[in-house]
């Protein structure tokens, strides 16, 4: 019996330990794993904070599944494309909740009042839930507008560009504090100077109330301080070639002139391209994101520039129009400006806001 | 019952112990090599794709192919326009939108004259936002990169769409946009990550936003080798990208060379660089010699074990035999023993046996250590007579009868056969006590067996004195009254040696 036990025991470790052989092989390599997250380390900066790519729609229910709207703007540029990107997550993330939205968003070539004034009136005809508007010009579109909502159209503002106080459309969203951004811009620029030398003030479009109120706020900054003069201002009519030709003949017409500030996406790439061909240390200041201007920043010809979170004025557009659309009027769902941000950033943020805005290979 | 353990069972178990290890050996040995040729196999395979160029162009080959199928799927999008009569603005989205679904098309749009894009969703002034559309009149098939705001890129392929009228608008382009991610996607999906590979612009931007190993990581290119290589290295690096060629570099990091090698994708303006450390060969090769020394660590102890178990099997049977060998040889010792002691014809003790009992009655009585002991002599009469009268065979019957007659009445002494026809009886203890009484029983069956002519034994006995030193001296006394009983016997009519 002893012998059988043994031969059953010697059967059985026999068998573990050929399985046990054969298979301890097996577990292999690992295939190694990277941490993706292991890249270089951001630091605190102006231009993490400048656009808010992350967004997510709130807990509102649309009332239908498909929305129809018409947007219009001042004018074809590549800051309202940036406003586009925004619109068209909120878009996407809506349908991935069933909800079609459809919209058209249409400028001119050229700003223009009365070419904003005919699109309305042709939206007017096309059946749109929410028809929103960047107002070109803050005296005539006003009036567009409350006769439209007098009419019975459901009218929004969006972008930088509110109407007038008191217009009748139904709420804002986008940048409400223009008047302090071109304040913020010339206080820079002063202290940059010493509160001391003479700064021109290049504007967009005449009557563009963004433009007219950043303007008027560099001006009201400027006049503060008793050393400081403004010899020139100027409207480039949203051109870089035209910013860049009202600059040259700025420098020529002032050769001891210390600063521009720039009101407006154009003007500082305009300032930039003539101050850099001419040589000038003027010091600029500038408005926006554009890709241009922001190599002109990183390189040190601009001081800085105020950058506005056109994406999320794209994103939160549309959500509130969805709101608008379904009836809703400001209050708890929605505010009457929903306010968005703008950040000054200056040379050491340029690199970091070219790669997070246009990428390393742009 | 205990089953005994034979030689055939020691052999059997020992061949079949042995051809199990050679079996286990065998199999193990076939095995091991059989999983070293795989595993090698897999490595070699491995290194081999490893072979960056033909990686990169197979990379790049992919990516135009993408670009193709998508240009190809596009003409077909703008044949079914040309025969969709299409009337209004919804029934143009839903259009795209089928024709986006169908043929798997990325942000498909159309563009018409005066730069409107019109999507599924959406409809825009493009002119700001593509680029391909600065262009007055689209002649040909464009690829483009597009670098969104929000550091997304995306491929862009248009083709224009000659005499395409929708809604009473003319159209000059349609475009798809493919997010670059996607294209990594589908490249790192056929890599299985085996290999780092990258999607450079020109300037050397990284498009994919994957790493290149260690050193280059996800940055620009020329940025992150500018001081790793020679200036010539870099200056020929930046060449090749500026004018579209292919070529290869190679950098040292932590004492481990890296190896890029770059091959321009056709009509894109990228580079598809792919790079390979020699650690990751290393790490290969290192992995591999591991797991074989784990297969023969294993097996080598597996045959140890199986060795010693073996071996404690063989020795548990080794010992039972030689245990069984013993008591065996303990059995035959003891019946050879018997055989020397006992008369063969009688089955009664022997003359050698009764020597060895007088050897020791003797050392006793010397040492004074025995006080009842009688010696009993007992004589077959008539035997020779038998045997001359009656044969050998009947002389033998007498003896066994008497030898019978004997042991039945002496049932507590020790019978011998000293001689022929002369038996000694001994005894002690109870057998001394009843001595007198069994002889004179003994003594009345014998005369009265003379009349029926049946055994006739002759007794005289004696019984140990103080003065008797050795046995026979009893022995002789007993014998000295067997004869004078013999004569009486005789008186009576029995048989003797003479008659």
């Amino acid at each position: 019996m002893t012998i059988k036990r043994l031969s059953f025991l010697f059967a059985a470790v026999l068998t573990v330990l050929v399985l046990t052989a054969c298979s301890g092989s097996s577990s292999g390599q690992e295939t190694a794993v990277e941490d993706s997250s292991g890249g270089d380390a951001v630091t605190d900066s102006s231009a993490l904070s400048a656009v808010d790519f992350d967004h997510e729609l709130d807990p509102y229910v649309p009332q239908k599944d498909h929305y129809s709207f018409y947007f219009t703007y001042k004018i074809v540029h590549p800051w309202w494309d940036a406003v586009a990107l925004g619109m068209e997550e909120a878009q996407r993330q809506y349908l991935d909740r069933g909800i079609a939205v459809t919209y058209e968003y249409m400028a001119a070539e050229a700003a223009s009042a009365a070419d904003q004034e005919e699109r309305l009136l042709a939206a007017e005809k096309g059946g749109y839930d929410v028809i929103g508007v960047d107002v070109a010009d803050a005296e005539v579109i006003s009036k567009a507008l409350d006769q439209m909502v007098d009419a019975g159209y459901k009218v929004m503002t969006f972008s930088s560009s509110d109407a007038l106080e008191g217009c009748s459309r139904i709420a804002y969203v986008g940048n409400t504090h223009n008047t302090q951004d071109g304040a913020d811009l010339a206080e820079a620029l002063c202290k940059k100077l010493g509160y001391k030398g003479k700064v021109a003030i290049l504007v967009g479009s005449a009557g563009a109330p963004c433009h007219e109120d950043r303007a008027f706020g560099a001006e009201t900054a400027i006049m503060a301080y008793g050393d400081m003069e403004i010899v020139a201002k100027e409207y480039d009519n949203d051109s870089v070639d035209t910013a860049y030709e009202l600059t040259m003949q700025i420098l020529k017409d002032n050769p001891d002139l210390d600063g521009i500030v720039c009101c407006n996406m154009s003007n500082p790439v305009g300032a930039a391209r003539a101050v850099t061909e001419t040589g000038s240390d003027v010091v600029i200041v500038g408005m926006d994101h554009d890709k241009e201007a922001l190599h002109y920043l990183k390189n040190g010809v601009i001081y800085c520039l105020g950058v506005q979170d056109c994406f999320s004025i794209g994103f939160d557009t549309i959500q509130v129009a969805v709101k608008i659309a379904d009836g809703n009027q400001p209050g708890e769902l929605f505010p009457e400006k929903t306010d968005e941000t703008t950040t000054i950033i200056y040379q050491e943020d340029a690199a970091l806001m070219l790669e997070l805005l246009y990428g390393d290979a742009s | 019952m205990k089953k005994a353990i034979t030689w055939k069972t020691f052999v059997i178990t020992a061949v079949a112990g042995s051809i199990l290890i050679m079996l286990i050996l065998v199999l193990s040995t076939v095995w091991a090599s059989n999983r070293i040729i795989t595993t090698t196999d897999d490595a070699v395979s491995s290194v081999s794709s490893f072979y960056l160029e033909a990686m990169a162009d197979n990379n790049a080959e992919m990516i135009v192919n993408l670009i193709n199928s998508n240009f190809a799927q596009m003409d077909k999008a703008v044949e079914f326009l040309r025969e969709e009569g299409i009337g209004s603005q919804e029934e143009f989205r839903a259009v795209i939108g089928r024709i986006k679904s169908l043929l798997s098309l990325s942000r498909f749009a159309l563009v018409d004259e005066d730069n409107i894009v019109y999507t599924q969703y959406t409809t825009y002034t493009g002119g700001s936002r593509h680029e391909f559309l600065s262009e007055e009149k689209m002649e040909e098939r464009i690829v483009s990169t597009v670098y969104l705001y929000g550091s997304s890129k995306q491929l862009c392929l248009a083709i224009p769409t000659k005499d395409l009228t929708i809604m009473g608008k003319r159209f000059k382009a349609c475009f798809v946009q493919i997010d670059i991610k996607d294209i990594v996607d589908l490249l790192a999906f056929d890599d299985q990550g085996r290999t780092y590979f990258g999607l450079y612009a020109k300037n050397g931007g990284n498009l994919s936003d994957t790493e290149l190993g260690p050193v280059v990581e996800a940055q620009n290119l020329f940025d992150a080798t500018r001081d790793v290589v020679s200036a010539d290295a870099w200056e020929q690096l930046r060449g090749d990208f500026a004018n579209e060629r292919g070529g290869s570099l190679t950098f040292s990091s932590a004492d481990l060379a890296e190896t890029l090698c770059y091959v321009p994708v056709q009509n894109t303006e990228w580079e598809m660089a792919v790079l390979i450390r020699e650690s990751v060969i290393h790490d290969q090769i290192h992995g591999i010699s591991e797991d074989n020394l784990a297969i023969s660590r294993r097996l080598i102890v597996l045959v140890l074990v199986v060795m010693l178990l073996f071996a404690a099997i063989l020795l548990l049977q080794f010992r039972k035999i030689a245990r069984d060998k013993l008591e065996a040889e303990r059995e035959t010792s003891k019946v050879f023993r018997s055989m020397a002691n006992t008369d063969s014809m009688t089955g009664v003790r022997n003359k050698h046996a009764y020597s060895d009992a007088e050897q020791a009655l003797n050392r006793r009585i010397m040492e004074n250590e025995i006080r009842e002991l009688a010696v009993v002599v007992c004589d077959i009469n008539g035997l020779k007579h038998v045997n001359d009268t009656q044969g050998h065979a009947a002389g033998d019957k007498l003896i066994m009868d008497a030898s019978a007659m004997i042991c039945e009445c002496f049932t507590h002494g020790a019978v011998y056969r000293i001689g022929g026809d002369e038996f000694v009886v001994l005894l002690q203890g109870k057998g001394y006590d009843t001595m007198n009484g069994v002889i004179a029983d003994l003594n009345r069956q014998v005369e009265a067996n003379i009349s029926t002519d049946d055994v006739v034994i002759s007794i005289g006995y004696s019984v140990l004195t103080a003065e008797d030193e050795q046995l026979r001296d009893v022995f002789a006394r007993a014998d000295q009254m067997m004869y004078e009983r013999k004569k009486e016997l005789k008186g009576m009519g029995a048989k003797t040696r003479q008659d």
